[in-house]
């Protein structure tokens, strides 16, 4: 989660910006300590009763040259400043860029790729090298996804629609987390954005785009259980479910990671969280099911064979 | 003195003093409760995964620890010294206006007290204290927990624009003779900038929670995405208030560390023009910076662009600030007490907080560091390093004189180097979590984030904190225990406050002092800068508190204050609690407006201006409430057309009837210039005709007014119905509130005119009531215009 990392074009702009400031920062803040220090260490204790200090009430000219100097500081702060800021927030997208929705939900994201026909949640995959937008919409509370890696921050606001436009530099797992306190669970809601090589992600859109694998054994008897209870009515499963409040579940055993980044991926996280969402995520709308120990297994064992 | 007559002394003070005692005590207490809120956050993110407290008491801790810290800590300790040494520092023998200094102080107590009942009926808000909507709204957050949050919100704001009047009256029109403006202590120039903060940032946010009041409690949509409402709207009215109030936190602590350093330098301020100039400056820019606060809200790279820039400029007077105070110290005679270290450890640490405050004025910066750590880290380095140093600076150095009792300089030093050590290791580490993309908020966080090691290490200067407060709590024991020997002036002081007795008399002083200079005090003593001391001026023969005219006690101000209190409890329960309120209020109200109706001490209240305190405290609340209908109709504006369902203003609105009622408002303004005139000459026959007509004509008015509304009911528009509905009815319905009001002032004095009780010297009564009568007639002139002919 570094922000002094950067991961894409975006954020070396924002890190450029960043070093300017941070060493204007450091001369001013070494220059007023060491006069704050000498002045201490000279004038300290002179003893209060006997002749008085000098007392000068001012000096014009001291006063003109302090108050320009910290204006020339902040010209070349500024300067850099409104070049990132047009630079990186353009009206228009770039063309050949791939565009995904971002949808922020108490506590989870939605992705959808609109040319691609994919929807996915929580893990978000992007190729190396090509422009992203990232268009934010909110429907419910504001939210704010921040990747402080490849993409800063930008708040997701129900009614607005926001934009973060950048291209990935190198393949690899990068973290995020929502940065707008939005409720009970806002601690809850972390995500990863996965930077592939262009044959990887062509690769992971088309294991997305297909259908949802048929199970057999336990999962194929965890299968008939999530079919059979209120799992139905929230999740997608093509073929076998189409609820759509909470993430899809199509290719969830595709996933690194479950609950909003919470823990691993594995059929052992998987079957606590079945049994008892309600514990291990305050707040979250997602019931407790009353599934035994067995059923829960069977339906991990289900929900990690949809790769 | 029995224990009913002590108690009802201090219910019933409206001496500045005691009030600032008052205010002094409350702000103690609830930096204690703000801070075990702090030290219980700090121990739940010790380490990674740990389940101290759970996920909702832990977002109540953060949400009330701001808030509390903010509003009841921190605010009112500046208004302690505010009321305690203004009065003083100006040579005056109070505020202009000392039952209504009362007042503000007990309705601050109703809201602290409301908003912390809150933990005892177990729903504290938890919305954060900035509560951004829609979070806020009933559909996010059912419980009453918000409902606590901005209904006591609201009672703090009309406490703190109250005793905002009340300040900048007496600043301006209660100063001894020959203090002029540019001779006032830096203190009291601070206070004066922060007054006006407060009546003009205040309202904003006030409109701003009377609408998620509104949307909460009657179902309209301020704050509704669905219905067409933007939740920028929220976050700019927040914020509108939110970044003034920043400058209203910490320029009372500069205020005191300009009047600290040159007492403890042992010579003059440097360039202190320039430290009042750059005060003026700090709170205008403040009015214009508010958006850097949603640099990641997505307001697009123009206004992110502007507000970036302002922002930046507002560190232009804050650096020259820094600079004069460096070189007040350069060259003088420092004396380490206590109250010194205080100052120059506010120069320290106020200066890493400005300029990680210039880090996320760049707007690119900011999308790396907004909501992160690094943020909490910057503000409390502005808050407690700046604001909370200040203040103990002033608490060391005023303490004297508010007790007549020293603080022990030895232990006092010893909690100074515990804060200041304990305070950096709490907070500069969080700058390294920020760096590290820590959000803010959030009640756990997991092993593999890598932020144990530092949140250990933030948790164990927390608790240093937390001692340090515990060692200053010993400090004040031992020294209350100790018999009030204080000397007038321990420090050698520089201005009017230490010329009298430490606590000072009831009267303040036996003459009002003379005013030769700036540090007029220290010229007495040491002469001008030719040594020059000037000639002492003879007492005159009654000195002493013989003839000194005190106000006498009152216990409207209690009153008043619990009405108001118990009118926002009944909104969390019963109706009927909401009108026995309101009822005690306005009984109060009138029973505190004719207290002194005939006392002859109360009839001229004329000051430096040469203006009546009444009038200018009328023109200054006129002033707070510009901004509270321009920020209504400014709403109005940016909802228009947004309705996603009809019926639409231009199917509705009757614009030929309503510009008869507006004709009728604006001859209801005539009238009132003829009644002030025929008050003033004493002709009781026209005074009543006219009083009468304009009563009449204000009730007119309202006539028109219901019968709008009932007809626009009929027709199918409500508060709940859409945009245009919530908006129109609560922006008319807030303008027909101020004209009953209105309408009942006027009947009130009609009343006393009737009963041969208005006499020529009840004008000034008069004319503020029609000053108002005014303003509500040209707010109308507005409203109409933008809401019915501009289409």
């Amino acid at each position: 989660m570094s922000t002094l990392v950067a991961r894409s074009d975006l954020n070396r702009s924002i890190l450029h910006v960043y070093t300017i400031i941070t060493w204007a920062t450091v001369v001013i803040g070494v220059i007023v300590f060491a006069a704050l220090g000498w002045i201490l260490l000279r004038y300290r204790s002179r003893p209060a009763g006997g002749a008085l200090p000098p007392q000068t009430r001012g000096h014009t000219l001291l006063e003109i040259a302090w108050t320009i100097a910290p204006a020339l500081v902040l010209l070349v702060i500024a300067i850099p400043t409104l070049q990132v800021i047009f630079r990186t927030q353009q009206a228009v997208t770039p063309s050949g860029a791939l565009q995904v929705t971002v949808r922020g939900y108490q506590w989870w994201w939605e992705f959808h790729y609109p040319t691609l026909d994919v929807l996915t949640a929580n893990e978000v995959h992007i190729p190396v090298g090509r422009t992203i937008e990232f268009r934010l919409e909110g429907p419910d509370v504001i939210h704010s996804f921040f990747v402080p890696q490849l993409a800063a921050k930008r708040d997701v606001v129900p009614g607005r629609v926001n934009f973060i436009t950048f291209t990935a530099d190198q393949p690899g797992e990068y973290w995020g987390q929502c940065a707008e306190f939005c409720g009970l669970s806002h601690a809850n809601m972390a995500l990863r954005v996965i930077v592939d090589t262009p044959e990887d992600f062509e690769r992971w859109v088309a294991a997305q785009r297909a259908p949802a694998v048929e199970p057999a054994g336990d999962a194929a008897r965890g299968k008939e259980i999530y079919a059979r209870s209120a799992c139905v009515g929230c999740h997608t499963i093509t073929g076998v479910s189409a609820g759509v409040l909470g993430p899809t579940l199509t290719h969830f055993g595709s996933r690194g990671t479950i609950a909003a980044g919470m823990w691993p991926n594995t059929p052992d996280n998987v079957a606590a969280w079945v049994r008892d969402p309600q514990g291990l995520k305050p707040g979250v709308k997602m019931p407790n099911l009353g599934l035994t120990p067995e059923q829960a297994r069977d339906v991990a064992a289900y929900l990690s064979a949809l790769k | 003195m029995t224990r009913a007559a002590y108690l009802r002394g201090w219910l019933t003070t409206v001496d500045h003093k005691r009030i600032g005692l008052l205010y002094l005590g409350s702000a103690i207490f609830f930096l204690l409760v703000g801070g075990l809120e702090a030290l219980l956050i700090r121990a739940q993110l010790l380490q990674p995964n740990l389940a101290l407290v759970s996920p909702d008491t832990y977002n109540a801790l953060f949400t009330m620890h701001g808030t509390t810290m903010i509003f009841l800590a921190v605010m009112p300790l500046g208004n302690a010294f505010f009321n305690y040494m203004v009065p003083l520092m100006i040579g005056a023998r109070d505020v202009a206006f000392p039952r209504l200094n009362a007042l503000s102080y007990w309705i601050f107590l109703a809201g602290a007290l409301l908003l912390n009942a809150s933990w005892l009926v177990g729903t504290p808000p938890d919305a954060g204290w900035f509560g951004y909507a829609n979070l806020t709204t009933r559909q996010f957050s059912a419980g009453p927990n918000v409902d606590f949050w901005m209904l006591s919100l609201q009672v703090l704001g009309v406490s703190s624009v109250i005793a905002a009047v009340n300040f900048i009256v007496t600043i301006l029109n209660m100063r001894a003779p020959g203090m002029t403006l540019m001779r006032m202590p830096v203190f009291v120039w601070m206070t004066l900038v922060v007054q006006f903060l407060v009546a003009l940032a205040f309202p904003p946010i006030t409109v701003g929670l009377i609408f998620l009041m509104f949307d909460r409690f009657f179902g309209t949509h301020f704050y509704n995405v669905a219905a067409g409402g933007d939740l920028h709207l929220w976050q700019h009215l927040f914020w509108i208030f939110g970044h003034p109030e920043v400058y209203i936190l910490i320029l009372p602590a500069f205020g005191i560390v300009s009047e600290v350093l040159p007492t403890f330098s042992r010579k003059p301020l440097f360039g202190a023009p320039v430290v009042i100039y750059s005060g003026v400056l700090i709170g205008f820019f403040g009015f214009g910076v508010w958006s850097h606060h949603m640099f990641a809200a997505g307001m697009g790279p123009v206004a992110d662009a502007a507000f970036a820039i302002a922002t930046m400029l507002i560190a232009i007077p804050t650096g020259v600030k820094i600079f004069n105070w460096l070189a007040t110290m350069w060259g003088g005679h420092l004396q380490p007490t206590v109250a010194f270290h205080y100052a120059a450890g506010l120069i320290a640490l106020f200066t890493i907080g400005g300029l990680s405050g210039v880090m996320h004025a760049s707007p690119p910066v900011d999308l790396q560091q907004h909501d992160t750590y690094f943020v909490v880290a910057h503000m409390h380095y502005v808050m407690i390093g700046g604001s909370l140093f200040g203040l103990f600076a002033g608490l060391y150095y005023w303490w004297p004189k508010m007790t007549g009792r020293l603080l022990d300089e030895r232990l006092g030093k010893a909690q100074f180097w515990l804060l200041f050590a304990g305070f950096n290791v709490a907070f500069f580490p969080q700058h390294f979590l920020g760096a590290m993309g820590m959000p803010r908020r959030i009640y756990t966080y997991n092993e593999g984030a890598g932020w144990g090691l530092w949140n250990f290490v933030s948790t164990m200067g927390a608790f240093g904190i937390g001692l340090s407060v515990l060692l200053f709590l010993v400090i004040v024991a031992r020294a209350m225990r100790a018999p009030a020997a204080a000397p007038a002036d321990p420090w050698d002081g520089r201005t009017l406050e230490w010329r009298t007795s430490s606590p000072p008399p009831e009267h303040n002083f036996d003459v009002i002092p003379p005013v030769y200079s700036r540090d007029t005090f220290w010229r007495e003593k040491y002469g001008d800068r030719h040594g020059r001391t000037p000639p002492p001026r003879p007492d005159p023969p009654h000195a002493g508190a013989h003839g000194i005219h005190l106000p006498s006690p009152s216990l409207w101000p209690v009153v008043v204050a619990l009405g108001i209190g118990v009118a926002a409890a009944g909104a969390l329960t019963h109706v009927a609690i909401v009108v026995l309120g309101v009822a005690v209020t306005f009984v109060g109200a009138f029973a505190f407006a004719l207290e002194h109706h005939r006392n002859p001490a109360h009839a001229r209240q004329d000051g430096n201006l040469d203006t009546d305190h009444r009038k200018l405290a009328m023109w200054v609340f006129l002033g707070s409430e510009c901004f509270f209908f321009g920020t209504m109709i400014a709403t109005y504006m940016a909802y228009r057309g947004r309705s996603v369902i009809g019926p639409y203003p231009e199917e509705i609105l009757n614009i030929p009837l309503t510009t008869l009622s507006t004709f009728d408002l604006l001859m209801s303004s005539l009238l009132m210039v003829l009644a002030l005139a025929a008050v003033q000459r004493g002709d009781r026959r026209q005074s009543r005709l006219w009083l009468a007509g304009t009563v009449f004509f204000g009730l007119i008015f309202l006539g028109f007014q219901a019968y709008e509304f009932i007809h626009f009911v009929h027709e199918g528009l409500t508060l709940q119905t859409n945009l245009f509905g919530s908006t129109f009815f609560v922006l008319t319905g807030f303008h027909g509130a101020h004209v009953t009001l209105g309408v009942a002032w006027l009947a009130a004095l009609l009343v006393l005119d009737l009963r041969g009780q208005l006499t020529v010297a009840d004008a000034p009564k008069v004319e503020i009531a029609g000053l108002y009568w005014h303003f509500v007639d040209i707010v109308w002139i507005a409203i109409f215009t933008l809401l019915y002919l501009i289409p």
